[in-house]
């Protein structure tokens, strides 16, 4: 009974009209663990999280809530999930209170108004129409909802959009409580830190698919450590020094030339050695030197980067397939 | 896995209350489900007096609104409500709760035919206080034929619903059947003066086998009818009004069809 994973998604693939918004992606979060769904803008984040919501069905491959499927079985799925939406869905002329008290006559053994409240730190707003809410406010208040039946399974769209950093760290706060007393949670964000802080293990999906995914420290590793500084006046870049058989890739930030290199984890140490000595040889102060391990945003950009680069050739291959096929 | 966690029962019931609470804030949505009903009841009064078709100009006119005021609280009502609610995402956080669509939709349609029982309870009273109106002939065929009235307006509301790209137009999709129904179902001018053939497709307006059974169950004479209106018994007005129940039912059959093919949850993607 309680192997059964609280999410499973396998070969999904979600598309509107001609757009693949999900190309074909598979993950598993097992109990009491949060899963972070990264990625830019139209990764397919949301499509993913509303077919595991039970809002569209899956058009091929299959997912599982719960051991069910979230379409065809929502009745039976949807008192056990929460989920907090990305944004919109209230009602303006409610207040606060009102708002909790009529979801609350939704949700089958509903936590009082009050503990829902005070969870998210809303107390104070009871009284407060919707509409005059701040952002990060309804972001709260929608937070709340999703908690209102004490869900096992949690989805959280972009849970954070809109705090101030405040607000931001006791969400985080509350979702960490949760996951320790076993809630499972899957959760979307554009903030890397966000990810970095709460997840357990993450996938980076990008145009649909996923290109990577594991714990952050398994995503960052093999991605190298950098070592870099501003380029000294005197130099020009082909006079740079190569560090462990890495050259420098050449950035211009605030209107300086910055050398960066990406170097192997053994590499950091002797690299920066090497550095050292070619600037004492050679007189040189080196501004602005940092020497730092590759972070998930490096991942991050790097993916998508790469993947559009991918993108480009494919892109090409098919231009060139349209050429033979119309000479044809 | 066990999932022993069921709604309480009622929760359509509370989906009505929700509804009735926000049709209460909002003063624009207000107005047009309950105010332009008192307009035209109020519009009733100058008529008192003049006759039409052998009968008070007033008491024809307000018995054909019995039928007529469906089209603001229920049809008009219910295209804004959800209309606006899948456009802001209201419903999408709805299905995301425990209720199943059933009674959210239950819930809406609940709501809006409470408010208007209270219009018709209210208007069969000024009709019979102030303009010489009387107790209905047959309440029984009376409450019938306004059923069915109700569930055809309720599904033509979710089809056209699933027309509308958003709130603002659902000012100008409402129109055809408002403006048809207004005009051709006889509430407004008797139909007995038509060519026959336009007579005849009038009464296949969805509106006009309400106002059809409407006034035969209150007047206790034949009004499917339009021009003589002969005297039925007790179950005479059941079977005078057969072609009418029959249109009533074409009518729900493709209402059913229409909100099942075209109504939506979401927003239609860009």
């Amino acid at each position: 009974m309680d192997d059964i994973r609280p999410i499973s998604v396998d070969g999904l693939r979600q598309r509107y009209g001609d757009f693949e918004a999900v190309a074909g992606i598979s993950f598993e979060v097992a109990p009491g663990e949060l899963f972070a769904l990264l990625g830019t803008n139209g990764a397919g984040k949301t499509t993913t999280l509303e077919t595991l919501e039970g809002h569209r069905p899956a058009r091929h491959g299959t997912v599982r809530v719960l051991g069910r499927d979230p379409y065809r079985e929502r009745r039976a799925v949807r008192p056990e999930i929460g989920v907090m939406l990305q944004d919109g869905g209230f009602f303006p002329d409610l207040t606060v209170a009102e708002t909790v008290d009529r979801f609350r006559g939704f949700t089958p053994d509903p936590r009082p108004r009050g503990e829902a409240l005070d969870l998210v730190g809303l107390a104070e707003q009871a009284d407060v129409r919707v509409r005059q809410l701040s952002g990060g406010q309804k972001r709260r208040l929608d937070l709340a909802l999703a908690l209102l039946g004490r869900p096992r399974v949690l989805f959280l769209d972009e849970p954070t959009t809109g705090m101030d950093p405040e607000a931001r760290r006791a969400t985080w706060r509350i979702v960490r409580d949760l996951v320790a007393a076993g809630t499972t949670v899957l959760l979307t964000t554009h903030y890397l830190e966000e990810a970095e802080h709460l997840a357990d293990r993450l996938a980076i999906m990008h145009r649909g698919r996923i290109e990577t995914a594991g714990t952050v420290a398994e995503v960052v590793a093999g991605h190298g450590d950098r070592i870099s500084f501003q380029v000294p006046e005197r130099f020009r870049v082909a006079e740079l020094p190569a560090l462990r058989g890495a050259g420098a890739d050449i950035a211009v930030d605030a209107g300086r030339a910055v050398a960066s290199y990406t170097v192997t984890e053994a590499g950091l140490q002797s690299g920066l050695y090497d550095l050292l000595r070619w600037a004492d040889e050679h007189r040189v102060e080196l501004r602005g030197l940092q020497a730092r391990s590759a972070s998930l945003e490096d991942v991050f950009l790097r993916t998508s980067a790469g993947a559009r680069e991918t993108e480009g050739t494919r892109t090409e291959t098919g231009a060139a397939a349209a050429l033979e096929g119309a000479s044809r | 896995m066990t999932m022993t966690r069921p709604l309480a029962g009622g929760a359509a019931l509370r989906v009505a209350r929700l509804d009735l609470m926000l049709l209460w804030r909002n003063r624009t949505a207000l107005f047009t489900a309950a105010g332009l009903p008192v307009l035209f009841a109020a519009l009733l009064f100058p008529a008192h007096g003049q006759k039409a078709g052998g009968m008070d100009a007033a008491l024809l006119q307000g018995t054909g609104h019995l039928g007529f005021f469906l089209l603001f609280a229920v049809f008009m009502n219910l295209v804004n409500v959800f209309t606006a609610r899948r456009e802001d995402l209201t419903l999408k956080r709805l299905r995301g709760t425990a209720l199943a669509d059933a009674d959210i939709i239950g819930g809406g349609v609940l709501a809006a035919v409470a408010m208007y029982a209270v219009q018709v309870l209210a208007l069969l009273v000024v009709l019979a206080a102030a303009l010489g109106g009387r107790f209905p002939a047959d309440p029984l065929l009376l409450l019938v034929g306004l059923a069915g009235g109700a569930a055809v307006f309720a599904l033509l509301a979710f089809a056209v619903s699933g027309l509308t790209p958003n709130a603002e137009l659902a000012q100008l999709t409402v129109l055809p059947i408002m403006f048809a129904c207004m005009a051709g179902a006889g509430v407004m001018f008797p139909l007995d003066g038509l060519p026959a053939a336009l007579e005849e497709a009038c009464r296949w307006l969805p509106l006009s086998p309400v106002v059809e059974i409407t006034r035969t169950a209150y007047f206790g004479r034949d009004f499917h009818d339009h021009a003589a209106h002969a005297s039925v018994g007790f179950a005479g007005g059941w079977t005078a009004c057969l072609p009418s129940f029959a249109v009533l039912a074409v009518w729900l059959g493709l209402g059913r069809a229409m909100a099942g093919r075209w109504f939506r949850w979401e927003p239609r993607r860009a």
